[in-house]
């Protein structure tokens, strides 16, 4: 085919996909910057953003935004890391029904994930007191107060996505080759120096391409708060995503909420574009190497 | 290498429990007797078994009372919800989409735009997605979730699939080509079934997203009686919101007894998921 031909075929079966592009990404788009730029008699204004900069809930939910971020991505990628090189380690016949268990929070809808811990963290009878009552804990009353409900989030956020960060470094460790872990056992290195200069520097990609993806899933994160602690107490779990749902849809205040939402976009944004630029994260997800170029 | 073996099934063991003991406390507390759901200490094995908090009637939806088995109406409007938005945005959009985007219009910064539209959270698109279906009147309607659910869907699949397609060596499409197919053809006849695995994937991933999306269900399927246009998400909602401090085994039963479907699938279908839910990163 020569080059404009194959330009007509692209663009043909481009197309149902160049309308979705329209209706569901610039319209809206689009929608928010009219929302976010104008006040509710239809006048530009700049009120929406300025009010931003006095709003108390706007900045608490920022603050608690990066701690949840923090915490969770913290946790969810050590522990997952952690059990992935624990799996990898074991070489018997149980490696695949443990993989199943490991991935089986995956499969649970994040609804019925906040369900389970509800149960879990409840303060008389749930079972996360009774089994910490050796440390002499007392009850505890996890997700009613103030300093426990932002950690309880993140307990049941790590139950929840840890094991996608496993799933990454799991599969990343199957791809090293053998023959270097041979050329290390002959050249004397010890299991942490193999480990240290064999192992991590082959597994990069999992590594990088692990983070963006857990970050991005913390970020979009609202199921779990919505049915756990619906924001509460007070404001102390009261997320960017959050947030936005209750300034468009509790208070009714469409035009504030697009600009927050816009915020969000940007944060996002400038976090992807950070990832894309210093990290070979593009390569990686096989952007270059077959994806467009 | 025995001793340490042995010692990493113990580790992994703990492990497993751990990653277990949320869905076994569900379980074991759906099946419980109401005495022995409010104990202290907890009742972790229970000496009797019920299945009566299955058919506890609860007021869901105000004057609509519900039991966890009565959430199968719900069941069914997510399923086709899930079902058309799916199909729409794997077959009419998102593959013939990433097909061109391997072949034909090669370009890193519309693959760079795929690849972002998939991190975009749901709460950034919330309000315009509303007014939009306020404005068509799809509120309470499966269509109005429907187009907002293809909003997600179809960028990922889109990205999905077009690892799928890249990975199709170029000499079997030549060869069709020699044939006399035409570009179409190709398309149709021989890459989309090449690409089978990934269709799988693309279709499950984006059945169970559709299935448990909660955020655009609460905007957009709000009404406080049921539409027949809402999800199981909604109907759990209201559950927990109603029965939080009561009924304890009708709640878990509740989540038990919704979760299957996509469980079951999700455990069936799991070698071709670890692609799809890791965007293209882990192969195999």
């Amino acid at each position: 085919m020569h080059q404009g031909q194959t330009l007509k075929v692209g663009l043909v079966l481009a197309s149902p996909i160049i309308v979705y592009f329209a209706a569901f990404f610039l319209y809206p788009l689009l929608n928010l910057l009219q929302n976010a730029f104008t006040s509710t008699s239809g006048s530009f204004t700049l009120a929406n953003f300025q009010s931003m900069l006095s709003d108390p809930i706007l900045s608490v939910s920022l603050s608690n935004t990066a701690y949840y971020f923090v915490g969770s991505v913290a946790l969810e990628y050590s522990v997952g890391f952690v059990v992935a090189v624990i799996l990898y380690a074991y070489t018997g016949r149980l490696k695949s029904v443990f993989r199943t268990i490991i991935f089986l929070p995956l499969m649970v809808s994040p609804v019925v994930i906040g369900l389970m811990w509800l149960l879990i963290l409840n303060t008389n009878y749930g079972p996360l007191d009774y089994i910490l009552s050796p440390f002499g804990l007392g009850t505890v009353n996890w997700l009613g107060s103030q300093s426990l409900a932002m950690p309880s989030l993140i307990l049941a956020n790590t139950w929840e996505y840890s094991p996608f960060v496993f799933l990454i470094i799991y599969a990343g460790l199957q791809t090293v080759p053998p023959h270097l872990y041979e050329a290390a056992s002959v050249d004397g290195l010890s299991r942490f120096e193999t480990f240290r200069y064999i192992t991590l520097p082959s597994i990069r990609p999992s590594i990088v391409v692990a983070f963006l993806l857990n970050a991005i899933g913390v970020l979009k994160g609202f199921d779990l708060i919505y049915v756990l602690t619906n924001g509460g107490p007070g404001f102390s779990t009261y997320i960017l995503s959050f947030y936005t749902y209750v300034v468009g849809f509790s208070f009714f205040e469409t035009h504030y909420a697009a600009a927050i939402a816009l915020l969000f976009l940007a944060i996002i944004g400038t976090f992807v574009f950070a990832m894309l630029r210093f990290t070979s994260v593009e390569e990686y997800l096989g952007l270059r190497r077959g994806k467009g170029e | 290498m025995k001793g340490r073996n042995l010692l990493l099934i113990a580790i992994l063991a703990v492990i497993s429990l751990v990653y277990l003991f949320p869905i076994y406390w569900t379980v074991v507390t759906s099946l419980k007797t109401s005495t022995e759901v409010f104990t202290r200490p907890p009742v972790f094995f229970p000496s009797q078994i019920t299945l009566s908090n299955f058919f506890v009637s609860v007021d869901v939806f105000r004057a609509v009372s519900q039991t966890a088995v009565g959430s199968i109406p719900w069941m069914i409007d997510s399923t086709i919800i899930a079902v058309l938005a799916t199909l729409i945005s794997t077959f009419l959009i998102a593959a013939p989409a990433a097909y061109a985007l391997v072949r034909f219009i090669r370009n890193v910064w519309l693959a760079r735009l795929i690849l972002f539209m998939t991190m975009i959270p749901e709460a950034v698109f919330v309000v315009p997605f509303f007014i939009i279906d306020a404005k068509l009147g799809l509120l309470n309607t499966w269509w109005g979730l429907i187009l907002v659910y293809i909003s997600f869907s179809a960028p990922f699949s889109t990205w999905l699939l077009m690892g799928f397609f890249n990975d199709v060596p170029k000499s079997v499409e030549e060869a069709a080509q020699i044939d006399g197919l035409s570009p179409y053809q190709i398309f149709y006849r021989v890459s989309l079934r090449l690409v089978t695995p990934g269709i799988i994937a693309a279709v499950i991933l984006s059945f169970i997203s559709c299935w448990n999306e909660l955020l655009y269900a609460l905007v957009i399927t709000f009404s406080p009686f049921p539409s027949g246009s809402q999800t199981v998400p909604l109907f759990l909602t209201s559950f927990i919101i109603v029965e939080k401090s009561f009924n304890w085994g009708g709640l878990a039963a509740a989540g038990i007894f919704t979760m299957l479907p996509t469980m079951i699938m999700g455990i069936f279908a799991q070698r071709y998921l670890a692609r799809g839910l890791t965007l293209g990163s882990v192969k195999g």
